[in-house]
């Protein structure tokens, strides 16, 4: 008889963010010896340097800009300030609130090892962390992302921000230059600007959100700079940046002419590359720059191990990232496999007003070739636009020549929540008839979402 | 900085930059690149394994090599090609 194979664990999991934590705690439960092994601090980005803290900061600068605007509605306001150190002392306190970071105690509570150095494959079973070996018999790998440092010459010969540190910094900066006109960058903008910063927004694409419908780019890029006195440079390019006194002077290129901007401080957030720098090939495991390649089950070429999470490199958020770590759980030590459903996965970016998304986008149905119908129905049409005193913003739906919701993109306050009647739409395949005939609450902001419904059925 | 070598036994040396040095330096050599440039090289690709070991305490030889190439590549392509064919000891 064969000898079976012996290893420390049932499954170490690399990585302790969304992505992993999920798959641990399942396996942990149902009797499994796990392992997790986290490079930086326990919980990974989003708790500890993403949403959860860029979150908090966010509350309190639409908090802020509220009140500050409050006049209009008879409310006193001009001595109205902040201390910053105050705010970050909140964000602190929300990021231990959530639980989730730095805690390597609730694994250790659920029986689950847990190892902090970077993880790296000496071979298929073997992994080597801080020069202690560990085997298992599988392996989830959810090491995420880190912020890309893009090549512009003198980027190296100044200290820059990510979005990782200016969620440190002291004080907001007198003058921002934010490269990168994606979600992460306006968010940042848009909550630098609110405390006072006057802040440059360089994107290369022909608007702001390059992921996302034009009109939700347009839209946000004209409240940024009319708003809040972003200066947005699209179809730009920054050719170089050097130092200058105590600030950074940095040339952009921008429709064939050549514009210099002095600012104080440099924001890179031209996006994340998934990070698989732990010895894949001593594994056998095939990926490549942009991410770890897996099959529908997440499952890699070797196949005990699996991947979840932004190391997949699909830009994935946190809620993706967690789904597809208890698919990985459920397809590790169960059969049938099961595929993470991305259907209807929302989208979302916290600004003022903030912006949802979920399904296909009209560029995703005219690449794919489907037919199909679409209605905007603008916040200005509908009463809580009136009561709110706030108009800019749309719902808009896509659905097929049926009428069944394919996608849709809302830009609204409390987009986030709203979207959901949609996701649901996405997922269960209703029609746009269904969705407009269903009662909605008057003077709620989803009422935009029955007339631009109605549109359509 | 521990190397596991390949093996059964999978026994560990400690990392050796002149071994490196000298490989890299041979596989520059080989597609006939100047001394002086050869040793330039050498020592800018020794520099980033260097960089990147800090970060990896224990890595295997296959690991150097890969990183070696890839950083060998932007100073001399023909070289790394030949350095990743023909295994040159390390």
């Amino acid at each position: 008889m064969a000898k079976k194979n012996t290893f420390d664990y049932d499954l170490i999991v690399i990585g302790s963010g969304a992505g992993g934590s999920a798959a641990a705690t399942i396996a942990a439960r149902e009797g499994k010896t796990v392992a997790i092994i986290e490079s930086s601090v326990f919980g990974g980005d989003s708790p500890n340097w993403g949403d959860v803290p860029t979150k908090a900061l966010m509350h309190v600068a639409n908090l802020y800009d509220e009140a500050r605007h409050g006049a209009r509605f008879g409310l006193r306001s001009s001595t109205l300030g902040y201390n910053y150190p105050s705010i970050r002392a909140w964000k602190e306190l929300a990021v231990k609130r959530t639980g989730a970071g730095g805690n390597r105690k609730y694994y250790e509570n659920q029986g689950i090892n847990t190892f902090i150095g970077l993880a790296h494959f000496l071979s298929p079973n073997e992994i080597s962390v801080n020069r202690r070996h560990l085997s298992a018999s599988n392996f989830l790998i959810a090491t995420g992302a880190n912020w890309i440092i893009p090549k512009i010459p003198g980027l190296d010969t100044i200290k820059y921000l990510t979005p990782r540190t200016i969620l440190e910094t002291i004080r907001p900066p007198k003058s921002l230059l934010i490269i990168g006109g994606d979600d992460t960058g306006i968010e940042i903008a848009q909550l630098m600007a609110t405390f006072g910063t006057k802040v440059y927004i360089v994107e290369s694409a022909n608007h702001l959100l390059p992921n996302h419908d034009i009109e939700v780019g347009e839209l946000i890029g004209r409240v940024l700079s009319e708003q809040k006195g972003v200066t947005v440079l699209t179809h730009s390019q920054v050719v170089s940046i050097e130092k200058e006194g105590l600030g950074k002077r940095i040339i952009i290129s921008r429709a064939g002419t050549e514009k210099s901007v002095r600012v104080d401080e440099v924001l890179v957030a031209v996006g994340r590359a998934p990070e698989v720098d732990l010895g894949l090939e001593n594994a056998g495991v095939k990926y490549t720059d942009a991410g770890i390649k897996v099959n529908d089950f997440l499952q890699t070429n070797v196949k005990y191990i699996f991947a979840a999470g932004e190391v997949l490199g699909r830009n994935s958020q946190t809620h993706t990232a967690l789904m597809e770590s208890q698919v990985a759980a459920n397809n590790i030590f169960h059969q049938p496999k099961i595929e993470p459903d991305y259907t209807a996965i929302p989208k979302v970016i916290f600004t003022n007003p903030s912006i949802a998304t979920v399904g296909l986008s009209e560029d995703d149905c005219l690449k794919s070739k489907i037919s199909i119908k679409k209605a905007v129905a603008p916040l200005s049409i509908i009463a809580r636009s009136n009561t709110a005193d706030f108009r800019d913003g749309f719902v808009k739906i896509i659905t097929d020549k049926k009428g069944v919701i394919l996608g849709a993109s809302v830009v609204a306050p409390h987009a986030a929540e709203i979207i959901h009647e949609l996701t649901l739409a996405v997922k269960y395949g209703l029609t746009a008839y269904q969705v407009a005939d269903t009662p909605h609450a008057f003077l709620s902001w989803s009422e935009a979402v029955r007339v631009a419904a109605s549109k359509l059925s | 900085m521990d190397i596991i070598k390949r093996g059964g036994d999978r026994h560990s040396e400690q990392f050796m930059r002149d071994k490196l040095h000298a490989s890299i330096v041979a596989a520059c050599l080989s597609v006939r690149t100047p001394i002086g440039q050869a040793e330039a090289i050498a020592n800018a690709v020794c520099e980033s394994v260097i960089a990147w070991l800090q970060q990896h305490p224990e890595v295997t030889s296959n690991d150097i090599r890969l990183v070696a190439t890839k950083h060998l590549r932007i100073h001399n392509p023909e070289a790394a090609y030949l350095y990743e064919q023909h295994h040159i000891t390390i």
